[in-house]
């Protein structure tokens, strides 16, 4: 069987998050390197013919042609050997990971438009970009208060679900845009115990403890 | 940088520190690495690598010491410097020493001090359930003046409140909470929010969003 093929740069926020998941899930990946900067490859006319939108990542596996992250994230967890412990089963519980599965990718982005303007953008406002971050990563802070206090570690359900996934490279990667975790405690924990499960990887930024 | 107060500081719940984690908390503008090592015991430290000045913080625990993050000089519980990556068979000199200050675990709370800490740590008494630690961007005096007269918001009135030296205490909803002050600075706030007696999971989840809505009104300022 052929494996899927990830184009991917080693920097990006969003492909670090789908290698995460593939390793989690026990996909072996074929991993080819977009060079985005300073190549800007991905609006190369050989990479829109694959990705019309012109972004990283692109997952490719047989017929299957992914170009949003989420579905990345429920498609390896779907087709991996370690993966489906990552999607619940149930009704209330697919539920709960679909609804933070899309707060990661639409409020949680403000962590990631924070740390591009942080690193890459000139003259840009930071503060109302780093406002919105933080009040995000309050919204989560408070539930996963809540979810610990009930016996769960993960922001759905009791186990780690794509949701959790798609949420971790934010937060670990926040103190580039100067957000410390100071006064996420609850966050920080979960982040420990995402660091621990079988798979882990790491991306230029989040160091390896282990 | 300033250190700690001498007088006892609550920084954190005592269970949010697990053993073998090191986070940095800010306590009244001191930057201070806390830790626990792999026995449990609690550190804390300048938060501030001798080496370059890394946060100690953004390390991790090895067994009995904290590795810095950057270069990964390794710190033994007494702050001294023990190895040196990029120099393995160096008998490190004991000059290279991290500024310590005192830590305690005490009812249910992770206390910092300048030097030994002045003042007495609180007695355990009867057991207290955890809450949570707020960060809230608000001066600890607002903070508390609106914590002593309404207590979280939508519970209902405070039957009483008390200031116990570190600690607020006070009743609402047939609960005494018992409140961990921590200024983070002149317009920050941390409050370390436990319950006595044992408390219900459940109990205490739901009084998530009212915490939620205590931030929001005191940064608010209404
Ligand atoms: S700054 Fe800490 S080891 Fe170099």
């Amino acid at each position: 069987m052929t494996r899927p093929v990830l184009w991917n740069y080693d920097l990006d926020d969003a492909s670090y998050t789908v290698r995460l998941m593939a390793s989690l899930a026990g996909v072996d990946v074929d991993l080819r390197a977009v060079d985005v900067y300073p190549g800007a490859e991905h609006h190369s006319p050989g990479y829109l013919a694959r990705h019309p939108l012109g972004r990283v990542p692109l997952l490719e596996d047989g017929v299957v042609q992914l170009r949003q992250v989420p579905a990345m994230l429920t498609h390896l967890a779907r087709t991996g050997p370690r993966g489906t412990g990552f999607l619940p089963a149930d009704p209330v519980g697919t539920a709960a990971v679909e609804d933070w599965l899309a707060f990661a990718f639409r409020d949680w982005l403000a962590l990631s438009a924070a740390r591009s303007a942080s690193i890459f953008g000139d003259g840009v406002d930071l503060d109302p970009l780093r406002a919105a971050a933080i009040a995000a990563l309050r919204v989560a802070e408070d539930r996963l208060v809540a979810q610990s206090l009930l016996g769960s570690g993960f922001v759905a359900g009791s186990a780690a679900s794509v949701a959790d996934i798609a949420l971790f490279p934010g937060f670990a990667l926040s103190r580039d845009s100067n957000i410390d975790h100071d006064a996420f405690p609850a966050l920080r924990n979960w982040a420990r115990r995402i660091r621990a499960l079988e798979g882990f990887v790491t991306m230029p930024g989040i160091p390896d403890y282990h | 940088m300033p250190p700690p107060p001498v007088a006892w500081t609550p920084v954190a719940l005592a269970a949010d520190l697990q053993p073998g984690a090191a986070a940095g908390v800010v306590v009244d503008g001191a930057e201070v690495a806390i830790w626990r090592d792999t026995a449990g015991t609690p550190h804390a430290w300048e938060d501030r690598c001798p080496h370059r000045g890394m946060k100690l913080s953004f390390g991790f625990v090895r067994g009995e010491r904290l590795a810095c993050l950057y270069h990964g000089w390794e710190y033994d519980g007494g702050g001294q410097c023990r190895y040196i990556p990029a120099h393995p068979d160096l008998d490190v000199p004991a000059s290279i020493c991290v500024n310590r200050y005192s830590a305690a675990d005490a009812a249910g709370l992770l206390w910092v001090a300048s030097g030994t800490g002045s003042g007495d740590l609180p007695d355990p008494g009867d057991p207290l359930s955890p809450l949570r630690s707020l960060f809230i961007d608000a001066p600890l005096g607002e903070v508390l003046n609106r914590l002593a007269a309404d207590g979280l918001p939508g519970l209902g009135p405070v039957v009483e409140s008390a200031e116990d030296g570190p600690l607020l205490n006070f009743d609402q909803a047939g609960h005494r909470f018992v409140v961990g002050r921590h200024p983070t600075g002149p317009s920050g706030t941390a409050l370390h929010i436990l319950l006595k007696g044992e408390v219900s999971a459940e109990a205490r989840a739901a009084m998530i969003p009212a915490t939620a809505e205590l931030r929001r009104l005191a940064e608010a300022g209404r």
